[in-house]
């Protein structure tokens, strides 16, 4: 089976905590950084976005931010107070965008931006995990993500974006997933599948691929193929019990919704990786757009490429996989056996789905129906603290120890404190940022997706899969 | 009159007017037409916007829910704030006072509630100001993201409040005649200044405020609506 394009490209570093600077072979890309150059990125942000140069304005300073960010938890140092590394670009910008700053400088906490800082600037972004928690929080309603995620933008567009992250985001704009796969491997994993659902239930379950004419075009993370595929074989059971296995189909040129433009600030990559899906959901003729389990590209289609009609209007709708076996959970149609599903469970939820897009009690519906003992993990929903890997730092093997012992802290308390042998949750990054902290602190407990789940339990012909190990 | 007194009463309040309308209007204006592509959306989300800005404005509850400590000085700090606000339209002009008389309040009434639920503000407030300096100087992760805007901002507000005060408990430094008569005289451009030298730096440092309200961190009471109404909405 197929590793993960982190898996491949970065063996994990124990000693260096740091971001790789850019080598060698590709400082002839990297052009030289301007100080006026960087200056005019951040004086930008005058004519907007809104948000942005709200925040730009107007924060307090009141210190809200750091008592609910994971990263702060982790370790209270000054470079990881989300105000403190919001300032590095706001108070820049005030030195030259507000009539306040140009006249009274520091008085008003402006400054000039000083010559080579954007070096260390790569480091500070990427150790935000954009979860968002902060913006639930701030009395001002300040979102630092965004502001982190401007932070990333200058940083890429000088070339000094951390070169695992550069990778991830060319290898998907070469091949539109973020491994590297062929069309080929894909459908070697499809027929692999395939074959372990015949295992499984001794009968025939397709996944069908490159099907023209299905209603739902399914884009599940690749991660969900190649590496934990339980997710993509209880989707295809669902519709195997609901008598659609001709209804739906994958794509072997587009099977991976991830998209880490929206990690890198690159608007430019972010619109070029979403369009070829949208254009092959329109070959394919769907009429539903039918995302995995993966917060971020539900975010970049749903929230972000739909309403903002970055192509025009869609001739099919977005919704998530789980929305749709949630409602089948609801009707009665599928049916489990739950004592497959014995140990304890408990969701994590991944911070692009909860406090993003309000997919939450999908989830939970779909694990209360399918496992014997769900339990809640506190605080949780749009509430929940991030795995510690969001952004895409989970991908980023070059900060593994910043991970495990800094912005992933909270999370592993919170897990421990349910007493669950099972996380589940529905992200690649956070499922790779979680099953490296189990192992990091020698826990016993295991992480997968939430159809993960349903595909252990799910009763096909009478009766759920039939395997001894998992 | 003296020259210093003319100017801090007389001249400084049409500057301040001028000031704090022209930067407020000017700071909304420009919000209001920066351009915002896409919602930002941000869950939980509560069913009406408008509803969920008023309850932000009025009670805070997105800081009740992280920092309790902060939450009870800081909404404190400023439901007083705003007490005191909507007393000082009554030192300045005789109106409210009429209002209540109809209402069957004798003067001595309202002398009696001025003192007492004025008093209590002017010492409520001062508490409470001087805990969130204590808290910003204490707490390590606000200490380090505080830099000179941050102390000056409450220190201003904070030598308001004794100048305030002052004039309030000694019984000396004010006279609610004349400060009407001042209020008065403004408004027809003949200023007559109290010579009161707490009133006058009271005044002083109170204008300074307000002329840096729209270019300081104190703007936040205007551009949280912006903020929140850009966020919370689906």
């Amino acid at each position: 089976m197929k590793q993960s394009a982190a898996q491949i490209s970065n063996t994990p570093d124990k000693k260096k905590p740091v971001i790789e600077k850019a080598t060698d072979e590709n400082k002839n890309k990297k052009p030289a950084v301007k100080a006026e150059d960087v200056v005019k990125e951040i004086t930008s942000i005058k004519n907007g976005p809104k948000a942005l140069k709200l925040y730009m304005e107007m924060c307090a300073k009141c210190g809200t931010c750091s008592t609910v960010c994971p990263v702060y938890y982790g370790e209270d140092n000054k470079k990881y107070n989300p105000a403190e590394r919001s300032d590095l670009i706001r108070s820049i910008y005030k030195k030259h965008s507000t009539v306040s700053g140009k006249l009274l400088g520091g008085i008003v906490g402006a400054r000039d931006y000083k010559e080579g800082e954007l070096e260390e600037w790569a480091e500070h972004f990427y150790s935000c995990t954009g979860c968002r928690r902060c913006a639930t929080y701030c009395p001002f309603g300040i979102d630092n993500s965004v502001i982190t995620r401007k932070g990333r933008s200058i940083v890429d567009k000088f070339g000094l974006t951390p070169k695992t992250m550069q990778k991830i985001v060319q290898i998907s704009l070469e091949t539109c997933n973020t491994d590297g796969a062929s069309p080929e491997a894909f459908k070697a994993a499809i027929e692999f599948l395939e074959e372990e659902m015949n295992d499984e239930h001794g009968i025939d379950i397709k996944i069908p691929v490159d099907q023209v004419g299905a209603e739902y075009f399914y884009v599940p993370p690749s991660g969900d193929v190649l590496v934990n595929s339980e997710a993509t074989t209880g989707v295809a059971k669902v519709f195997y019990v609901l008598g659609m296995q001709d209804k739906w189909t994958m794509s072997s040129k587009c099977f991976d919704g991830a998209n880490y433009g929206l990690f890198t600030g690159n608007d430019a990559n972010m619109k070029a990786d979403n369009k070829p899906y949208v254009e092959e959901a329109k070959r394919l003729g769907c009429k539903v757009l039918f995302m995995g389990e993966c917060g971020h590209a539900y975010r970049v289609m749903k929230m972000m490429m739909e309403p903002g009609k970055w192509w025009g209007d869609l001739p099919f709708k977005i919704i998530n996989c789980m929305e749709f076996t949630a409602d089948k959970i609801k009707a009665g149609k599928l049916q489990f056996d739950k004592s497959k599903n014995s140990q304890p469970v408990t969701y994590h939820d991944p911070c692009n789905f909860g406090r993003s897009c309000n997919i939450v009690e999908e989830p939970r519906i779909i694990l209360e129906a399918s496992c014997q003992d769900f339990r809640e993990m506190y605080p949780n929903r749009g509430e929940n603290w991030c795995c510690g890997g969001g952004g895409g730092l989970s991908a980023m093997d070059d900060i593994y120890d910043f991970r495990m012992n800094v912005s992933g802290k909270k999370k592993m308390d919170q897990i421990r404190a349910t007493g669950a042998k099972y996380v589940a949750t529905a992200c690649s990054n956070c499922k790779r940022q979680l099953s490296q902290l189990m192992e990091y602190y020698k826990e016993d407990i295991s992480v997968g997706g939430v159809h993960d789940m349903l595909s252990r339990g799910i009763i096909i012909n009478g009766k759920a899969a039939d395997r001894k190990e998992y | 009159m003296n020259v210093l007194a003319m100017f801090i009463g007389g001249i400084l309040p049409y500057v301040a007017v001028f000031v704090f309308l022209g930067g407020m209007i000017y700071r909304f204006y420009v919000w209001f037409k920066t351009p915002q592509p896409g919602k930002m959306t941000l869950f939980p989300a509560p069913s009406s916007t408008a509803g969920s800005i008023i309850s932000e404005a009025l009670l805070f509850p997105s800081l009740f829910r992280s920092d309790k400590v902060l939450w009870i000085f800081s909404w404190v700090f400023h439901v007083t704030l705003a007490v005191v606000f909507l007393g000082h339209i009554r030192v300045f002009t005789g109106l409210i006072d009429s209002i209540l008389m109809a209402m069957g309040i004798s003067g001595e009434g309202i002398n009696w509630m001025s003192g007492t639920f004025g008093g209590a503000a002017g010492i409520v407030l001062l508490a409470t100001g001087i805990s969130l300096l204590i808290r910003r100087l204490l707490l390590k992760r606000v200490r380090e993201i505080s830099g000179v805007p941050d102390f000056f901002a409450l220190l201003i507000i904070l030598a308001i409040i004794i100048t305030g005060d002052l004039m309030r408990f000694s019984g000396t430094h004010f006279d609610l005649e004349q400060t009407r008569v001042w209020a008065q005289s403004l408004l027809t451009f003949s200023p007559e200044v109290p010579k009161s030298a707490a009133f006058q730096v009271h005044v002083l440092l109170s204008l300074l405020l307000i002329m840096f309200m729209p270019f300081s961190k104190i703007l936040h009471f205007g551009g949280f609506f912006f903020t929140n109404a850009l966020i919370k909405r689906r």
